[in-house]
């Protein structure tokens, strides 16, 4: 029944993105755009050209940080993990600015080259900087080790910007992220990414939750702590990075998405990262089109949207954490 | 003893330095007689830029040592600083949201009645009634706020035209540059009422030290000088940013350095070397971010964003292998 609800969302989302936006769309419109599109008609157009794309960025970013939230949470037993507080968009951001500082002007082809190892690089050394192989990482460890290496990463941020006023353009629209220009990155192609990542995060699941009871435990059951961790967070580069490159930043979503998925799917690791992917989906789409509703013609971006909602809740979570679940 | 007179070298030292370096030179003669007037272009720009940057530097930085001090007694934590509480992400929101409504409020007030509702957001937040907020929900608590605050933060900056982000973003990282007499006048006199206001309180510091318990029954209200003293603390932040925006960390290093620097025990030498080690802190970071690049003067808050993550990591490890964490 609950699982039902979570298709219900993921398939309002579809619709929602499809129909609403600025230019008002029929669902006859959306049937004859498919079977039978016409270039000339602006409403075929709209749906083909920008809604599409639209979606498709949204499926993949939000079902791959839904994923990315999942594992980060399992492998730290961590209800405050998510790839925006363990350094991603900090990373991508900083790549970026430092490639339209070095190389001029940015194209979104070079934004995309450069976010993936920024993400990736950013989101491994604070993992190893908060003590997340040590497997008993504390909500707050990894937690803060990501605001220091936030605070690094935005004042050099900030130095470069002030250098060149170019790269603060391209700073300040990449950095709230977007679903708006997907049709300009490499929506394919990270999808092939996020798909693999989402493969290996669905074979290691079992072990992943067997690691969860402890490392001791782990090794007894007959598995190898360190290389679980490390495929793990292999997993999570890969979804996140992926996710950065279609959408930018989007903040918070790898972190409300995994309880509702845990309260949707019960306590089995596979039902639950199946359930965040499609969680994460619905999440976003429906965040963006909120976003393009509020204010029209223009458009909070999903990354602020998310953001938005997510800073409440990771305010409820905290303090929620009880004193001794802190240590 | 010892210590506080190294303190009060470097303090001196920094200032110096502060004074004779940069584009148009000034030699340590001229330094002498271009303070007390005399013209020529070194013996201006001392007078007109160099020396009330650097009595504000040291004004601000002084306040905000003693604001990270103070929180860190009060909640007997070295995280506990309002970089971290999400006062400075508070101020930042509203300097942007006054540059973006165009406002004709100065930056300055806003940036405090900014820090002002953010603190106390997080106080309201993390208070549950009938328990004591640990240290560390709050710290955390002020993440959050910090997060929601910045988001909010990047959506006005996509609403900015191209000069008014460049305005904003360089209000944002904290920055010196441009401060004048009238600039230090405020701020010397906000820290030096506030100062004695937090030096009225010593008393009630020392005993919270010992603990709540024990406090109540040496005769403390506990609760009304933990409030008493939060609010000296916020204002004292609110008095550096005011003055010189958001620069991040000096508030959280300052205490730890001074302590260090001094070796002093008693809360009174703690604070005042808190209030040194900051002045100091500020006024060197300024010189650094100013003398760095040739030809670029960056803004402070860079420079203590880039000193101040290290330390918030490595003191993240030594709480960690204490076990705090």
């Amino acid at each position: 029944m609950k699982g039902l609800l979570a298709v219900g969302l993921l398939i309002a989302g579809v619709v929602l993105t499809l129909l609403l936006g600025v230019r008002t769309v029929t669902p006859a419109d959306v049937w004859h755009a498919f079977t039978a599109p016409d270039p000339q008609n602006p409403a075929h157009v709209t749906i083909l050209w920008i809604r599409l794309p639209r979606l498709g960025a949204g499926l993949v970013a939000g079902a791959a940080l839904g994923l990315a939230g999942t594992v980060m949470q399992t492998l730290t037993r961590n209800p405050l993990a998510d790839p925006g507080i363990l350094g991603v968009n900090a990373g991508a951001s900083f790549a970026i600015v430092l490639g339209a500082l070095l190389l001029g002007q940015a194209d979104y082809g070079l934004m995309t080259a450069l976010a993936f190892p920024g993400a990736a690089l950013a989101s491994a050394a604070v993992f190893l900087l908060g003590g997340g192989l040590s497997g008993d990482a504390g909500p707050i460890r990894l937690t803060l080790a990501g605001a220091a290496l936030n605070a690094l990463l935005l004042s050099l941020i900030s130095a470069m910007v002030l250098m060149r006023a170019e790269t603060l353009e391209v700073l300040r629209f990449w950095v709230a992220g977007s679903l708006s220009s997907a049709i300009e990155r490499p929506v394919g192609a990270m999808s092939l990414i996020v798909l693999a990542g989402a493969t290996l995060a669905l074979i290691l699941a079992p072990r992943l939750e067997a690691l969860s009871l402890g490392a001791a435990l782990a090794r007894g059951l007959g598995t190898r702590p360190g290389l679980i961790q490390a495929q793990a967070l292999l997993a999570v580069t890969a979804l996140t990075g992926a996710a950065v490159s279609v959408a930018g930043p989007i903040a918070f979503l790898g972190l409300m998405v995994p309880p509702l998925a845990r309260h949707v799917a019960g306590h089995d690791l596979r039902r639950e990262l199946v359930a965040s992917a499609i969680l994460g989906a619905g999440v976003l789409l429906v965040a963006d089109t909120a976003g393009r509703l509020i204010f029209p013609p223009a458009e909070v971006r999903a990354g602020i949207m998310t953001a938005l909602i997510g800073g409440p809740v990771f305010i409820w979570i905290a303090r929620r954490l009880k004193p001794g679940a802190q240590t | 003893m010892r210590g506080a007179v190294v303190l009060a070298l470097l303090l001196i030292a920094a200032t110096v330095a502060s004074l004779l370096i940069g584009d148009v030179h000034v030699g340590l003669a001229a330094l002498w007689h271009g303070l007390w007037g005399g013209d020529g272009p070194g013996a201006l720009t001392l007078r007109i830029i160099r020396a009330p940057r650097a009595a504000v530097a040291i004004g601000a930085g002084g306040a905000l040592g003693l604001s990270g001090a103070t929180f860190q007694m009060l909640f007997r934590n070295p995280l506990a600083a309002p970089d971290i509480m999400g006062f400075t992400s508070g101020a930042g929101l509203a300097i942007l949201v006054a540059i973006t409504a165009g406002l004709t409020l100065p930056l300055p007030l806003a940036a405090t009645v900014g820090g002002l509702l953010a603190a106390a957001m997080v106080v309201l937040l993390s208070h549950r009634p009938g328990h004591v907020t640990p240290a560390l929900t709050l710290v955390l608590v002020g993440l959050g706020v910090g997060f929601a605050t910045s988001a909010f933060g990047t959506f006005l900056m996509t609403r900015l035209s191209t000069s008014a982000a460049t305005e904003a973003q360089r209000w944002l990282s904290g920055s010196l540059a441009a401060r004048d007499w009238g600039h230090a006048l405020q701020v010397w006199t906000m820290s030096s009422v506030l100062a004695t206001a937090l030096a009225l309180q010593v008393r009630a510091l020392d005993l919270l030290e010992l603990g709540d318990d024990l406090a109540a029954g040496l005769g403390l209200r506990t609760e009304r000088a933990r409030w008493a003293l939060a609010a000296t603390g916020v204002a004292l932040a609110a008095a550096g940013v005011a003055v010189a925006g958001p620069v991040p960390f000096v508030a959280l290093m300052a205490a730890p350095l001074g302590a260090r620097l001094t070796g002093s025990r008693s809360m009174g030498g703690r604070l005042a070397a808190a209030a040194g080690a900051g002045a100091c802190l500020t006024l060197v970071a300024d010189l650094a971010a100013r003398a760095a690049i040739p030809g670029l003067q960056l803004p402070i808050g860079v420079m203590t964003g880039a000193l101040g993550a290290p330390y918030l990591l490595w003191r993240l490890s030594r709480e960690m292998e204490k076990g705090e964490l």
